[in-house]
């Protein structure tokens, strides 16, 4: 148990001192530099920003930028208590799901910037009431990785084009069960086959919003949200039908691991796939950086599979917010717009550490990945047909949890998809303001 | 006897040497702790207190609401289920923690070879960091490639999905904390146990006490200031366990081991629902507050002898 302080409402006092000692207002001292706080959770990208910050210093000489790092899981409890104190970083980097509670809290400024020149899911993702409140920074999607060397052991090739049906046909399926090989070299499907003892797996279905099921549910013509800010929508039947096909490749198919393994947050399935232990594995392009340099194997990218209504991707995009109390608006306001730019932006793509928003300029990106011998193209080819956001409404990070327990139940086949559909989305929409 | 009057004659001497004014210098040395508690403890406390009169949504301003928050903690199923859990958790881990703990001492007490080493391996689970343990455990417990389950397919047993299991997941995790503290607990009772005087026991042994006797009659009673320390913290740690929660479980399956402390977390910095967080925070104040008065109340009269 834990003999720690209860950190937390410490932290909250001082939050708490802050806020009323705050408003005397001692910031604009004499001198002619104006110093920023600029922060991100990504220690990888944080060395390219090291490198923008330096170029926009040079094109600035009265702004210095301070970069913060902070990790991901602390970064939002820091920024909520750093508004509340009013003490929040000038420029900062923010998501869709957090984005409705800071936004409609009156935390961020809008920007004026030209959002034709960006990837319109981003650009949705950080608008509100027609204002864009954030100037687009990067995308990343969800793409195929795959093992080459387990294609090759099982003779299997790669199908020009992935599909899935709810009915278990298409060549999803049945590249999978080609490729899931249990200890006696049996197959799904095959006499004898015993799913207790697979070796390895053709796919990774598991309990994962962004990469798994909310890419079935709209490549099913299902609707995760009725609008942006709206209520919650993935219990109608297409929806329903796409959450059964991700269950059954687990629990009827056998083509994936059971959700014993995989259920967040102690699933393995990552670590799964760079064993050699998973054919394919759908994955945010984000990742490569952190799967590439481990895996023992050669690595392909393939586009996801297309469902009944086509091929529907998620396409997850940050944001350059800035702070709306920030003491320096004007210089806060220049350095998010200057991100925007093509200068930073490129610098970003051709370092591979994200495809940029700006349009036109991914060829860096896909590069960098060539000299790795991997081929993003696909990643590029979803980008610019029918993407989809993540969930833009309030409440989201609260029902986050909720919505994970309900569904690691679905996973393990403890709950149809219907009742954790109908019970996901009334606790989801009691949560919307 | 003796030396009891020796003691009171040394102190009688001690005292006419300048006690006044003094008191100075002993706020200067309690200071900084003084500003910590109050700094970090109980002003916290109060805010927290003040805090659950409130609706807040951390970002919107502050709107007073009298006990609305605490009529809605009576209608809260979540939060009695919440309750309920931890609960539960602190009657898994305290019992078996504390016994294992003194039976640890007990043998670690005794003349053997290494005992040293022995004394300090135990202590090893708690220097470690809960989250690195939980993570480490979240491997043991893996129903398939894991340790436990490993060993339980040795002899014939299929192992339960340990923390997916809603009849395993509160178990599991407090196994991770009885694991990691009994140790620490060792530790305290290891040094009562040494602060018994020999000559008791032998005193027990000429009068023909079997070791059971020496125990129950002996031991056990002298180790009382132990126990009551022993008690008093490991509750208190337990009513708050969040970490290893936290890490390995999430909360889940089917909220099995959303505890109190877990639930407020969630409320507050999830649904950023402060007003109400503070309310549940100041409702698991109470019953720790409760329970460790009734501890005091308990050992407090056993805890007082002459042992010279």
């Amino acid at each position: 148990m834990s003999h720690n302080p209860p950190i937390r409402w410490a932290l909250l006092g001082a939050a708490l001192l802050a806020l009323t000692s705050c408003g005397s207002g001692s910031g604009g001292g004499g001198s002619d530099q104006v110093t920023l706080t600029y922060r991100l959770w990504d220690d990888q990208q944080k060395a390219g920003y090291e490198k923008v910050m330096a170029a926009f210093e040079k094109a600035n000489p009265g702004i210095h930028v301070t970069i913060e790092l902070l990790p991901y899981d602390q970064y939002w409890t820091k920024l909520t208590a750093d508004a509340v104190a009013g003490t929040a970083p000038d420029v900062f980097w923010m998501t869709p799901t957090q984005f409705p509670e800071y936004v409609t809290k009156g935390v961020l400024s809008p920007v004026q910037v030209d959002a034709s020149k960006y990837h319109q899911t981003v650009v949705g993702s950080f608008t509100y009431e027609n204002k864009l409140y954030g100037v687009p920074k990067d995308w990343g999607t969800v793409g195929l990785l795959y093992n080459k060397d387990l294609f090759k052991q099982a003779g299997v090739e790669m199908p020009d084009k992935l599909t899935w049906a709810k009915d278990g046909t298409g060549t999803l399926l049945d590249t999978a069960r080609k490729l899931t090989v249990d200890e006696a070299g049996k197959h799904p499907g095959d006499a004898g086959f015993d799913p207790a003892k697979v070796k390895t797996y053709g796919f990774a279905s598991w309990n994962h919003y962004q990469t798994q099921w909310m890419n079935w549910v709209s490549s099913n013509g299902g609707k995760l949200v009725d609008k942006p800010f709206g209520k919650y929508a993935f219990n109608d039947p297409a929806s329903v039908e796409a959450l059964q096909f991700g269950v059954d490749l687990v629990n009827k198919h056998h083509v994936a691991p059971p959700a014993t393994q995989t259920n967040p947050p102690t699933g393995k399935i990552t670590d799964m796939f760079k064993a050699g232990k998973i054919a394919m594995f759908p994955a945010n392009n984000a990742l490569l950086p952190f799967v590439a340099p481990e895996a023992t194997f050669e690595m392909g990218v393939a586009a996801m599979p297309e469902g009944p209504q086509g091929r529907s991707v998620n396409l997850n995009g940050l944001a350059e917010a800035v702070y709306a109390k920030s003491k320096h608006p004007k210089e806060a306001m220049k350095l998010a717009e200057y991100l925007g730019t093509e200068e930073p932006q490129k610098l970003m793509a051709d370092g591979g550490y994200v495809f940029p928003a700006l349009n036109g300029l991914s060829k860096g990106y896909v590069d960098y990945w060539k000299a790795k011998k991997i081929d993003v193209t696909p990643f590029e080819q979803e980008a610019s047909g029918s993407t989809f956001p993540l969930p833009v409404t309030t409440g989201f990070t609260g029902f986050e949890t909720k919505l994970n327990q309900i569904f690691n139940e679905m996973y393990l086949g403890k709950l149809t998809p219907k009742a954790a559909a109908d019970q996901a989305v009334a606790e989801g929409n009691a949560t919307v303001k | 006897m003796t030396s009891h009057v020796a003691r009171t004659s040394l102190v009688a001497d001690v005292k006419p040497v300048r006690r006044r004014g003094s008191g100075w210098h002993a706020y200067l040395f309690v200071g900084p702790s003084l500003f910590g508690v109050i700094a970090f403890l109980l002003l916290p406390m109060l805010i927290v207190l003040v805090l659950s009169l409130f609706d807040w949504e951390l970002l919107s301003s502050p709107e007073f609401v009298g006990l609305d928050n605490y009529r809605r903690l009576a209608g809260d199923g979540q939060a009695w289920h919440s309750l309920g859990v931890t609960v539960a958790y602190v009657l898994l881990c305290i019992p078996l923690q504390t016994v294992l703990a003194l039976a640890l001492a007990m043998l670690l007490n005794q003349r053997i070879k290494g005992v040293r080493f022995y004394r300090s391996l135990f202590v090893v689970p708690w220097m470690a960091t809960p989250i690195v343990l939980a993570l480490i455990w979240s491997w043991i417990f893996d129903p398939r490639e894991g340790a436990i389950n490993s060993a339980l397919a040795l002899v014939g047993v299929t192992g339960p999905d340990w923390l997916s299991d809603p009849t395993w997941a509160l178990p599991a995790v407090a196994l991770v904390s009885i694991w990691q503290y009994t140790g620490y607990n060792m530790l305290f009772f290891l040094a009562g146990l040494q602060g018994i005087p020999k000559e008791l026991h032998d005193a027990a042994e000429t009068d023909g006490a079997s070791p059971a006797q020496r125990f129950w009659r002996v031991t056990l009673p002298l180790l009382n200031p132990t126990m009551f320390f022993v008690s008093v913290t490991n509750l208190i740690g337990a009513f708050q366990v969040f970490d290893t929660v936290f890490a390995m479980t999430d909360g889940g399956p089917s909220h099995t081991t959303e505890v109190l402390n877990f639930r407020i977390y969630q409320t507050a910095f999830k649904e950023f629902d402060f007003g109400y967080a503070a309310t549940l925070s100041t409702l698991l104040f109470l019953i720790i507050f409760l329970v460790t008065m009734a501890q005091v109340r308990f050992f407090g009269k056993r805890t007082t002898y002459d042992l010279s």
